[in-house]
């Protein structure tokens, strides 16, 4: 019977081996290894290195393309009123605005313009602010440029959205939002292309 | 004569008790402020600036009415708070300095009654607990769903099956010997297994096979990182931002179409929404170890990070970077580009990034590998039809119009040459 129970003792030795091999777990807290480093890590400058992650661009540095700088300050709401788009805005520009509009600024003021997107729901969801209602009240009276200047500095509770969305970008969002409000003179633009993860929801 | 006085008046109870109230109202209630009215014009005009509960822009409100000594102050700062200013009033030029110096907006329009209305809307959420709901979800993160992989339970069944046998054979031996012992047969003394050159070639084998099996992945496993779930300095739950909010995925990674890299938003964007958001009451979170965490202390640690005081509403020291851990890796030698993926190629994030709006915690969905890029390529179709950019491939544009091909891949525009990624 010796050999039985060696044969035995081999077997549960060759299954405890494989048990452990298979059992990996389903997420892994470490990264893993990595064979040779040297070409995995950037030796250039690089987005996400630790040596260069958070710098600000030189002062008054403008992007190839990219509109010029704007000036006011956030106080200046009397001037950023009268600043006219510096864009000559076509249909296409339009239907990027609402784009853009619908996915940055849609999530709160709502689709509609309403100022009841899905982050505030009529007063049950988690944003306890009103977004402003930017076809009706006081906020449908302003001037593409007093939109834009909004969109750069915050206003009240809004924060800024100059990091997220370019100058170009900002002013076709304002071309949009008054392309819906009250005495607009462009026709309103098609609805947005199929919904992809990419485009609003 | 009481009798009949006392029949007439339970005849028409109802109606004398209408003509009573109908007499007494007009006097006890001048002012019954309507709350139901209040809550419409409140959140018509001050909801924006104020909540009943929280510092926004302006102060809470529960309370207003205790806090100023005038009622009729109050009305005239609600219409116009400048021409209070200017009477000089303590309370209400302490209030202006304390919300620097923001002026409340003006609304002549309002009457005394909307005010009142606005006044007993606030009066009524006052009694309503500020605190988190708790209205739970179902506690879903400890069951994990049991894997359906029937492998192992198979190659157990043929372990268990294959020591049967062998335990058979060695019967089968044994009672051979016996009986060989019995006729008078002397058998052979059998050779031990282990010396039995058949069962050691075997073993060779095996050891080979499965050795080899496992050298050679976990060669292909290293510097991949499928799976990788690192715990972040934050429990930052995309399910709650992406999913349950419905929060567009460039909203906070406006990079991706525009740049290399989708970009890990700065902290001014958390906290164009968090500057309100104060508090976590949604479903309740765990962590994959299955520990629950408490949403509102993860948002108490973001304002540690940017310096913001929600109590005073106001950034009250410096701000220092959140230091997230990257998850998605690419080596140093792999040229991938957000921008050329999401904006030419019109791909979804899901489709690289898995399930997003479903992980709590973000892990590595794909394992990144030069293959499973490749296989992308071959089969996903470029927009080859009225597209400029591809106008100097003659001969696909010919094929096309010869009915040789129907589509276009990524790898017949050159999507598998070597350069491409590796230069």
């Amino acid at each position: 019977m010796k050999r039985t129970s060696n044969i035995l003792i081999v077997a549960a030795l060759a299954t405890g081996a494989f048990l452990a091999a298979c059992n990996k777990g389903e997420h892994n807290r470490k990264p893993g290894r990595i064979y040779v480093p040297d070409m995995y890590e950037s030796r250039a400058y690089e987005f996400y290195s630790a040596r260069l992650a958070g710098l600000k661009p030189v002062d008054g540095t403008v992007k190839r393309g990219e509109l010029l700088p704007y000036h006011l300050k956030e106080a200046d709401t009397a001037q950023a009123n009268l600043v006219k788009n510096p864009l000559t805005i076509t249909a296409d520009d339009l239907k990027e605005g609402e784009r853009l509009f619908n996915i940055y600024c849609g999530i709160c003021h709502g689709t509609a313009l309403d100022g009841n997107g899905p982050l505030y729901k009529g007063g049950d969801g988690p944003y306890s602010a009103a977004p402003a209602n930017l076809i009706a009240g006081a906020k449908s009276g302003y001037s593409e440029g007093r939109l834009f200047h909004v969109m750069t500095y915050g206003y009240n509770m809004m924060g800024s959205y100059a990091s997220q969305l370019d100058r170009a970008q900002r002013w076709k969002v304002a071309a949009y939002i008054k392309s819906k409000q009250p005495g607009a003179a462009q026709p309103a633009a098609a609805a947005a292309p199929a919904a992809d993860s990419t485009t609003a929801k | 004569m009481y009798r009949r006085v006392s029949i007439l008046l339970r005849k028409h109870f109802v109606s004398v008790l209408i003509l009573c109230a109908s007499i007494v109202i007009p006097f006890s209630a001048v002012k019954a402020a309507d709350p139901a009215k209040g809550k419409q014009i409140f959140q018509q005009n001050c909801a924006s600036c104020h909540n009943v509960h929280k510092k926004l822009t302006g102060p809470a409100l529960a309370g207003v009415e205790g806090r100023w000594a005038d009622k009729k102050l109050l009305h005239q700062w609600i219409r116009n708070s400048a021409s209070v200013l200017a009477s000089g009033d303590k309370y209400a030029n302490n209030l202006f300095n304390e919300y620097n110096k923001t002026a409340m907006t003006a609304f002549p329009a309002l009457t005394e009654e909307e005010i009142d209305d606005i006044l007993a809307y606030v009066k009524v959420e006052e009694t309503k607990t500020a605190g988190p709901k708790t209205d739970a979800g179902p506690a879903t993160a400890g069951a994990k769903e049991e894997g359906s992989d029937n492998s192992l339970l198979f190659g157990i069944i043929t372990l268990i099956l294959a020591v049967v046998a062998l335990i058979l054979m060695q019967i089968n031996s044994n009672l051979n010997k016996l009986a060989g012992d019995k006729e008078g047969q002397p058998t052979p003394e059998p050779i031990p297994f282990y010396k039995n050159k058949a069962y050691i070639a075997l073993a060779i084998l095996v050891l080979f096979m499965v050795g080899g099996y496992f050298t050679i992945q976990g060669a292909i496993g290293l510097g991949r990182q499928k799976d990788y779930m690192p715990e972040q300095p934050i429990f930052y739950s995309h399910k709650v931002h992406a999913g349950i909010n419905q929060i567009n995925c460039l909203y906070c990674h406006a990079g991706a179409e525009k740049s290399k890299h989708a970009m890990i938003p700065s902290e001014n964007i958390c906290m164009n929404c968090h500057k309100a958001i104060k508090e976590y009451t949604g479903p309740e979170l765990f962590t994959a170890e299955g520990k629950k965490v408490d949403g509102t202390a993860e948002i108490a640690k973001l304002y540690d990070y940017v310096g913001w005081d929600a109590d005073k509403g106001k950034y009250t020291k410096p701000g220092r970077p959140i230091e997230w851990t990257k998850i998605h890796n690419l080596p140093d030698h792999v040229y991938f580009n957000h921008s050329q993926h999401v904006v030419a190629g019109k791909q979804q994030c899901q489709t690289c990034h898995g399930n997003i709006t479903e992980m709590d915690e973000v892990h590595q969905f794909a394992d990144l590998s030069m293959g499973w890029c490749i296989n992308c390529h071959r089969t996903t179709k470029v927009q080859f039809a009225d597209n400029n950019y591809y106008s100097i491939f003659e001969k696909l544009h010919q094929d096309i119009k010869d009915k040789k091909i129907d589509s276009v891949t990524v790898e017949m525009v050159g999507g598998t040459e070597c350069q491409k990624c590796h230069y």
